[in-house]
């Protein structure tokens, strides 16, 4: 409301300049949109002029009688001269306190514990009894052609490895690995693996799943990612299940076009090229 | 140059209350909640509009450090009872002073019981008195206060009294001690009904929970204990590793807050990372710290809950005041068992 404020003359303005006496702009009030907004004026340390802009928000609650009725009274003792609303020599907003909460002691003690107990349990308690693998022996992927083993080989190696030098056998070494690893190459499903290239670098984890499930249970899914970025680097790999939904899959996928770009997808090249 | 500077007063920010000049010694909400009561070792009390901090008032008066105060239900009368000698009377609309009692030695403790007829005070055990709670009748809240006999007066042999409250229906009322100590008085025969010591060290605060059935200590000896009010029996007990100053139930969740820190004479020797200033929620019924709230730069001297709960105040030895309001966070938060 500058209209009401009292007009002083430049010319006075000058004469206080001049003489280095400390001129302050009143303060103004304004009340707008549910806000007062205050703005006063200092000098800081550095005799700098200093603008103050306070703004309160203006709250209408519903109250009981009484508060209501508390709310009117006149201020007293050392706040009688005080303005409605607060004072901002003794009211002011502190920063921002957020509650700090804490997790219990408990919570963080058990998976520490846990991991620890269920590793001791996996090395020292379990053993394969027909392979010394870490399972029990019911577990035995291998339980079928133990049994046809046994009488004919009498097991060496796993003899071998009972008696003395408890050295890391590879899987594949293991009890006669040679038909083993035969079986095994069999069982293990890079044979079954797909892959897709050419995928745009927006591709997500979830945009695969779904571009890809339809053509029967997936295995495992792996979609290279720029490891700083999170992008896609343009290639996936799919282990199906089955081989037959594998075939499909790179049939109808092969020349898909996705995402602006057409795919290419064919079966996944096992590494024995590197 | 002009450098713009904006306070912006958001009620989720903590407001600072900055009317005494001393370390605060008590705080206290009327019964709606909607003001604020805060006395310090300067001399006056002070009111506060808890909503926004407007301070309402100040109640002048008083030539000494300001112990503590008391509103009744209505928020009609205010007694404050301080190192002056003395215990007055305010009326709380005007800030105008109803009656001043003299005591012989330094009013510690003052509390008006549920229906304000009555109030009971304790005074300090210096210049060779004794310790001594007396309650008297207040109904008549006029000059005649000043002249006011007590209708029953009871010495207490030992340690002086250090917090007091009425127990259920004013049939009792309950002191903790200085040397840890909780009694429980018959206030119409003014004998001793019960005696227990379950703390090592003093009792600074004793603070009931919003139905009156339970009642929360702060003590000196690090922790903090929930009692029965009938039988005194100890329900539950939070350790930190700080002397609790103040402790209060949450009149809405099963959550306590305990505020604390070390001695006043020990504040000056020490940082404000290692002093644990901070404000602990514990859980009511598992004991377990489960949040903090930092803001004060010196040890917390009293706290108090909004009666609604969701706000909380504490007034501390920095000489402020904070009225905190619970952020979203503490409301979703559900404590995992």
């Amino acid at each position: 409301m500058p209209a009401l404020e009292p007009i002083e003359s430049w010319a006075e303005e000058a004469e206080a300049e001049f003489e280095g006496k400390k001129h302050l702009p009143p303060t103004t009030e304004v009340i707008a949109n549910g806000l007062k907004i205050v703005t006063s004026y200092r000098f800081n340390d550095d005799d700098k002029l200093e603008k103050i802009v306070r703004s309160y928000k203006i709250e209408r609650r519903k109250v009981s009688k009484a508060v209501a009725a508390r709310k009117l009274w006149k201020k007293y003792g050392e706040s009688a001269n005080d303005k409605p609303g607060p004072n901002p020599s003794n009211t002011f907003a502190g920063e921002e306190v957020y509650m700090q909460f804490i997790s219990g002691k408990e919570d963080s003690d058990k998976p520490d514990e846990n991991p620890f107990e269920k590793l001791k349990e996996q090395k020292g308690l379990v053993k394969c009894r027909s392979c010394n693998g870490d399972h029990w022996t019911l577990h035995c992927p291998y339980k079928d052609m133990m049994t046809k083993l046994k009488p004919e080989e009498k097991l060496p190696p796993a003899s071998g490895g009972a008696s003395g030098e408890q050295k890391y056998v590879p899987p594949s070494l293991r009890d006669g690995g040679g038909k083993r690893g035969e079986m095994s190459s069999n069982l293990r499903h890079d044979a079954l693996a797909i892959r897709i290239s050419n995928l745009s670098p927006n591709t997500s984890d979830h945009d695969l799943e779904e571009l890809v499930k339809p053509f029967g249970a997936i295995n495992k899914l792996y979609l290279a990612k720029e490891k700083t970025t999170g992008q896609c680097r343009g290639f996936a790999y799919i282990h199906f299940k089955s081989k037959e939904d594998a075939r499909i899959a790179i049939n109808k996928l092969n020349g898909y076009g996705y995402d602006h770009l057409i795919l290419k997808v064919d079966w996944s090249k096992p590494n024995t090229t590197t | 140059m002009i450098t713009l500077i904006m306070y912006l007063h958001h009620f989720q920010k903590p407001i600072l209350l900055h009317g005494h000049e001393r370390a605060l010694t008590q705080i206290k909400y009327n019964r709606d909640g909607d003001l604020l009561f805060s006395c310090a070792k300067d001399q006056t009390p002070n009111v506060w509009y808890s909503l926004n901090g407007e301070r309402l008032g100040t109640f002048n008066g008083h030539c000494g450090a300001v112990w503590c105060i008391d509103v009744d239900w209505q928020t009609k009368h205010l007694i404050s009872g301080a190192a002056d000698n003395s215990l007055r009377l305010w009326d709380v609309s005007n800030g105008s002073e109803i009656g001043n009692l003299a005591v012989r030695s330094a009013v510690r403790t003052c509390a008006f019981n549920y229906s304000a007829n009555m109030a009971v005070y304790t005074t300090d055990s210096t210049y060779g008195f004794a310790c001594e709670i007396h309650i008297i009748d207040v109904r008549n809240a006029d000059e005649s206060f000043s002249k006011t006999s007590s209708i029953l007066r009871m010495q207490v042999e030992g340690a002086k009294v250090t917090s007091t409250i009425w127990g259920p229906l004013d049939k009792t009322i309950i002191t903790g001690h200085d040397d840890g100590t909780i009694t429980q008085w018959d206030t119409t025969t003014g004998r001793i009904m019960n005696t227990i010591k379950e703390h090592k060290n003093a009792i600074n605060d004793i603070q009931k929970n919003s139905d009156g059935t339970m009642f929360i200590t702060a003590s000196k000896d690090c922790t903090a204990k929930l009692f029965d009010v009938e039988d005194l029996s100890l329900l539950k007990t939070y350790t930190t590793e700080r002397p609790v100053n103040s402790a209060a139930v949450s009149p809405i969740f099963d959550h306590v807050v305990v505020g604390g820190g070390q001695e006043a004479m020990e504040v000056t020797t020490t940082s404000t990372k290692a002093g644990k200033f901070d404000a602990r929620f514990f859980h009511l019924i598992f004991e377990e710290e489960f949040a903090r709230v930092k803001g004060h730069f010196g040890p917390i001297n009293s706290l108090a809950f909004h009666p609604d709960g969701k706000s909380f105040s504490s007034g501390g030895e920095d000489g402020f005041v904070r009225i905190q309001s619970f952020d979203q966070s503490y409301f979703d938060y559900k404590f995992d068992y």
